[in-house]
């Protein structure tokens, strides 16, 4: 069947959609039968909330009150590993799940449980991705968990230690239950930011070996040192304690694999659920011996991490083609595994990622997760620690495994380096082209550099792992897990134009008195205006900051986390301290509508300032209205220069901006003791940002999503994608370093990549992209006709992925607001 | 000698793409000159036929009489006057080149220029914005048109600054030129994008205003002085005009003794209607689209071939 005729090429992935509806098998499901089956078993199920994690949490955090924060959080998981159900599915080669079968998120009342009782009322009905719970979870919520964690959680103490002035700027309520949309926290939605355990280390060392670790520090403490037995030996005792909780909770896997496999009837399954319960007897208690286990042993730690705490866009995955490599090698070597054979295995892993839900209770929270977004990067390729290219089969395994299974999880970033080999940069380009947007691209000739001007040494930064949606880690070097402030910047332009208020918020006085802007008489008054507005947000995000450092450790401990990081167990500190001694903290603020302010910026200082073609008050009065019969006003705005099309003009301004953010960093993190840098990353977060916005001299009507990321506003970039990409070099400051991730979207028609003269073309555009030192770029390749289509008919293209701000998501998931935003943005094609 | 400085020389451009990747090797910018000496009845780009700087009026982007009047305003010539559905009405024969600028106080972009006259070095500043795309692509700049040679002072020193830059350079030619000016235009490219429309002169006549006799020859002239050249031949295929076997088969019979040349079939397409109505004129080809069975039939045939794509 052919697609509606405009569409002359069709991705792969638009091809399996039209099969679908014909009902076709999908061309690939002869191959993956097994994990095609799993996958149905859930597919289009809503998700519900698993209550168990949040019951024995509490349930031991209620007996342990006045203990050390780490040993009292060692407790509570072994009382978790103990007692939570365990699972094994069916056909599942896999165990280890966190929750009830089929598509479940778990609570972390320690963190916002005071939303709890407005949660369970509400997650069932609102409209961005909607959660069930049963009756009787409902009652042990609001009759167990939230009485004992009221007056005790740390969004409670956080919205209680922010002083006024910060306050009004973050939360729009005494009770700081809703967020203003400004300056916002978000610490207090997610336990610890995008994080990378070092899972080489369970592989080598199994947690046997790192309990025993701590057993010999333990052994070697002075037996009369107040600080060792009040601070180190509790410390210990933890590592002890969450060891055993995971091989407990490993242990109950094989048990119940034992069960299963007596009760099985059918033959095949008997056997497998008996090397599976071998297999979990030895792991992770023991060193991986071969793929199969370290496969498993990988899978028990990050499901018992995400158990632990509440890893922001859950915990990633870190280099998997490279700690997975040795053990596959020798089993590929002594014949004991075929390609396929692993491949099914690491995607029965893909489908139990799918299967637990980045759960947001709080509102703010959902808001900036929509579409159930979760973000648990894979990283393929990159460098050694070396410095030598560190492709290999796995790598080309993992490629084949994102063309092959539908499914967006998890998430796929290829790093890329100046000496990528021919053949990765062109499989990445062929996976790219299949359409779900994977993988996106991370930028070793970035991100290297920088690392290392921020004191790590080259080959830690040679080693990073792509964390969550754009950040790199360096597992055993990285100290810092604070939730760092989301500011929108578009606000601080708003405030110029209404002297300190804004039109969402009436009357309250909110920002500087930067005077009456029908007053200016240069673009200097408005330049100097809009700086002043910027340096207070800044201002107040690193108060925040400062106070949201140390008031987490009070909070939080994670000492599985802590258990796999060197440096917190060379000095026996938890993670979450705020200071860890040879640490890099490498922490960021993020700038919401960079290009919705500096269009705004461009216009005035064009239209108004140079040409005269308007008044400022003109202006005012035209987004006072929200341009209702101003449309000739918004029209003569809208065209002036705009960033994202290698216009100096915009550019310029756009990097002036972001010097004034980086300056500020170098400036005051040094209070904090910490890198607070820059950061253009939005989730899909610039959509209830844009909800507080009223109009914008970028001829932004109010209410709508601002710009997200470094990308262009919706439409302003008409110059094609290398202007997009230009715009993004000419718009930094490279001879700062006070700089994190920059994110930009790009959306490709099939037409401009077809054929192997279209991939090629791709390849080269990617060359480019590593050569600008760009951080950051992913791909939608996707015709704006079959997403219109999906809007009209969301049953019939339920599983259309599509790419948004930094993950592929179900496009039937988002809300109408977010489809729009994504059928706006500028489609690259060339006919 | 000392080199000629080709920077101030000037031409009317109506058009500079960037990342245009079905123009040439690689990652490309196209620049478009204004003028053309055929007539096509399905040109997708009628505005660049004629030579001289055009109004366009994009009554779909107009914000209507009722909310602005500005151009109306601007005009002293009489040319744009208010008409009866809220819109303004262009009378073209009294539109003639003036100072008063009716373009720059549309707020909307509905009435534009076609052609703005611009320097050899402004031009270059604007294609060289990509060179690191074409080092890694093997791209660089197209001119394109119109046809690009017919302002053949200008082309030739558009492609003299681009070799000076060192950016690879493409030249797309309907081959209807003088042949001193494509025989030069071929010694500073590296591409040559050549259009072969119809084998039969009367045909050819009627469907550009043009007999093929001028670009047959020069055809053959490149293939004999530029042996080197990389040339790709082109085709548009047009319904009723050349969509038949027997049109395209001639034409891969004239090109069998030169293996060397790529040769592709670029589909008709009706993108270019709405600019039509934007210079007031009609569509010369009206609702006409191609057959899809009969292109794949004509896609297979160069697919025999070999070379080119297909």
């Amino acid at each position: 069947m052919r697609n509606p005729e405009c569409c002359e090429v069709m991705t792969p992935h638009e091809q399996r959609l039209y099969d679908k509806m014909e009902g076709k098998e999908d061309r690939y499901r002869a191959g993956h039968r097994r994990v095609f089956t799993i996958l149905e078993s859930f597919e289009g199920l809503r998700p519900r909330i698993d209550v168990e994690r949040a019951r024995y949490f509490t349930r031991s955090m209620r007996v342990t009150e006045g203990q050390p924060l780490v040993l009292r959080w060692a407790k509570a998981m072994l009382h978790v590993a103990e007692n939570i159900t365990v699972y094994i599915d069916d056909h599942q080669l896999l165990a280890g799940r966190a929750g009830a079968q089929g598509r479940y998120g778990i609570l972390y009342p320690e963190l916002d449980g005071d939303f709890l009782g407005l949660a369970i009322e509400d997650l069932p009905k609102r409209t961005e991705s909607p959660f069930t719970i049963t009756p009787e979870d409902a009652r042990v919520v609001v009759e167990e968990i939230a009485p004992f964690w009221k007056g005790r959680t740390y969004h409670e103490h956080l919205n209680m230690a922010l002083p006024p002035e910060v306050h009004k700027l973050t939360y729009d309520d005494p009770d700081g239950l809703h967020s203003r949309f400004i300056v916002n926290e978000t610490s207090s939605f997610r336990s610890s930011i995008q994080w990378v355990h070092d899972y080489e280390k369970v592989l080598r060392m199994g947690f046997g070996g790192l309990k025993q670790e701590a057993l010999d520090k333990l052994a070697t403490l002075d037996p009369l040192s107040p600080a060792d037995n009040c601070e180190k030996r509790p410390f210990l005792e933890a590592v002890t304690i969450v060891c055993d909780a995971v091989i407990t909770w490993a242990r109950r896997h094989a048990a119940l694999a034992r069960e299963k496999a007596a009760a099985e009837t059918s033959p095949a399954r008997k056997a497998e659920l008996l090397a599976m319960a071998d297999i979990c007897d030895r792991v992770p208690e023991h060193p991986a011996r071969t793929f199969r286990e370290a496969v498993q042993s990988q899978w028990f730690t990050q499901m018992f991490s995400r158990m632990e705490q509440k890893t922001g866009t859950i915990v990633s995955n870190g280099r998997m083609d490279q700690y997975f490599y040795p053990l596959y090698a020798k089993d590929m070597a002594e014949g004991t595994l075929t390609e396929d054979e692993a491949l099914e295995l690491i995607e029965c892993m893909w489908v139990g990622m799918a299967q637990f839900i980045d759960l947001y209770i709080s509102p703010t929270g959902g808001a900036f997760n929509e579409g159930y977004a979760h973000w648990e990067a894979v990283t393929v390729g990159g460098q050694t620690p070396e410095g030598s290219d560190a492709t290999n089969d796995l790598t080309y395994l993992f490629l084949k495994s994102k063309r092959e299974f539908p499914l967006h999880y998890p998430d796929l970033a290829a790093r890329i380096h100046s000496r990528a080999p021919e053949r990765y940069l062109w499989e990445v380009a062929e996976t790219i082209k299949d359409g779900s947007g994977f993988p996106k691209l991370i930028n070793d000739e970035e991100i290297i550099p920088l690392y290392v001007s921020k004191g790590a040494t080259f080959e830690e930064a040679y080693d990073y792992a792509v964390s969550g949606c754009t950040e790199a880690r360096m597992p055993n070097r990285d100290t810092y897990t604070s939730g760092g402030a989301y500011i929108n910047f578009a606000a601080a332009l708003e405030m110029v134009l209404y002297n300190g208020r804004m039109k969402k918020y009436g009357e309250a006085d909110l920002g500087e008195h930067t005077g009456d802007p029908r007053g200016f008489k240069t673009w200097d008054d408005l330049w100097n205006a809009y700086v002043a507005q910027h340096t207070l947000f800044l201002k107040t995000a690193f108060m925040q900051q400062h106070i949201i450092n140390n008031l987490r450790a009070r909070h939080f401990a994670q000492p599985m986390g802590s258990t796999l990081h060197d440096l917190c167990m060379k000095h026996c500190l938890d993670l979450h301290t705020p200071q860890i001694p040879e640490g890099i903290n490498l922490g960021y603020f993020e700038y919401i509508g960079y290009g919705t302010v500096v269009d705004s910026l461009a216009a005035l200082k064009k239209v108004v300032f140079e040409d005269g073609a308007l008044t400022m008050a003109q202006v005012i009065e035209a987004l006072e209205c929200n341009f209702e019969g101003r449309e000739d006003v918004r029209q003569m705005l809208r065209n002036a220069p705009c960033y994202g099309n290698n216009d100096e003009y915009a550019d310029a301004i756009a990097r002036d901006i972001d010097r004034l953010s980086v300056e500020y960093g170098v400036r005051y993190s040094r209070d904090l003791g910490m890198h607070n840098d820059v950061r253009y990353v939005p989730f899909t977060s610039h959509v209830p940002f844009g909800k507080v916005v009223s109009a914008t001299p970028n001829g932004r009507k109010a209410w709508t999503p601002l710009s997200d990321g470094s990308s262009a506003s919706h439409g302003a970039d008409v110059n094609g994608p290398t202007a997009v990409l230009l715009s993004n070099f000419h718009s930094k400051n490279y001879g700062q370093r006070a700089r994190a991730a920059r994110m930009v979207n790009l959306k490709f028609t099939p037409k401009c990549l077809e054929g192997d003269d279209g991939t090629q073309k791709l390849v080269s555009f990617i060359r480019t992209f590593c050569d600008l030192k760009l951080w950051h770029v992913q791909f939608n390749v996707i015709n704006r006709e079959t997403l219109l289509a999906a809007q009209r008919d969301p049953e019939k293209y339920r599983n259309l992925i599509v790419r948004i701000a930094g993950y592929s998501a179900y496009f039937v998931d988002l809300s109408p607001d977010l489809q729009n935003d994504l059928i706006a943005r500028t489609e690259h094609g060339t006919m | 000698m000392t080199a000629k400085d080709d920077s101030p020389a000037t031409g009317i451009v109506f058009n500079i793409q960037k990342y245009s990747v079905h123009d040439g090797p690689g990652i490309r910018t196209v620049v478009f000159l204004k003028g053309c000496p055929l007539r096509c009845d399905w040109c997708s780009n009628p505005e660049s036929q004629a030579k001289r700087i055009q109004l366009a009026y994009n009554r779909g982007r107009c914000l209507g009489l009722s909310e602005c009047v500005r151009c109306v305003e601007m005009c002293l010539s009489g040319a744009i006057s208010r008409g009866e559905d809220d819109r303004i009405v262009i009378d073209r024969a009294l539109c003639v080149e003036c100072t008063r600028d009716c373009t720059s106080v549309c707020p909307s972009n509905a009435l534009i220029t076609y052609g703005g006259r611009r320097t050899v070095a402004d031009v270059l500043r604007t294609v060289e914005q990509d060179s690191p795309f074409y080092a890694r692509s093997g791209g660089g700049m197209t001119l394109s048109g119109g046809e690009p040679l017919l302002q053949a002072d200008f082309a030739l020193a558009l492609l003299r600054e681009a070799r000076k830059r060192r950016i690879g350079a493409a030249v797309e030619t309907c081959g209807h030129v003088d042949w001193n000016v494509l025989d030069e235009a071929c010694a500073l490219s590296r591409t040559l994008l050549f259009d072969l429309k119809h084998m039969d002169p009367a045909r050819h006549e009627a469907g550009t205003g043009v007999s093929n006799a001028l670009i047959i020859e020069n055809f053959l002239r490149v293939m004999e002085h530029h042996p080197r050249l990389h040339v790709m031949v082109r085709t548009p295929v047009i319904p009723g005009f050349n969509d038949a076997e027997g049109d395209i088969a001639a034409i891969l019979a004239f090109l069998a003794p030169y293996p060397r040349v790529e040769y592709h079939l670029l589909p008709y397409h009706r993108l270019g209607t709405q600019k039509y109505h934007f210079l007031g004129r009609e569509a010369p080809m009206g609702e006409a689209r191609l057959d899809e069975a009969r292109m794949s039939g004509l896609l297979r045939l160069v697919a025999a071939r070999g070379g080119g794509d297909a």
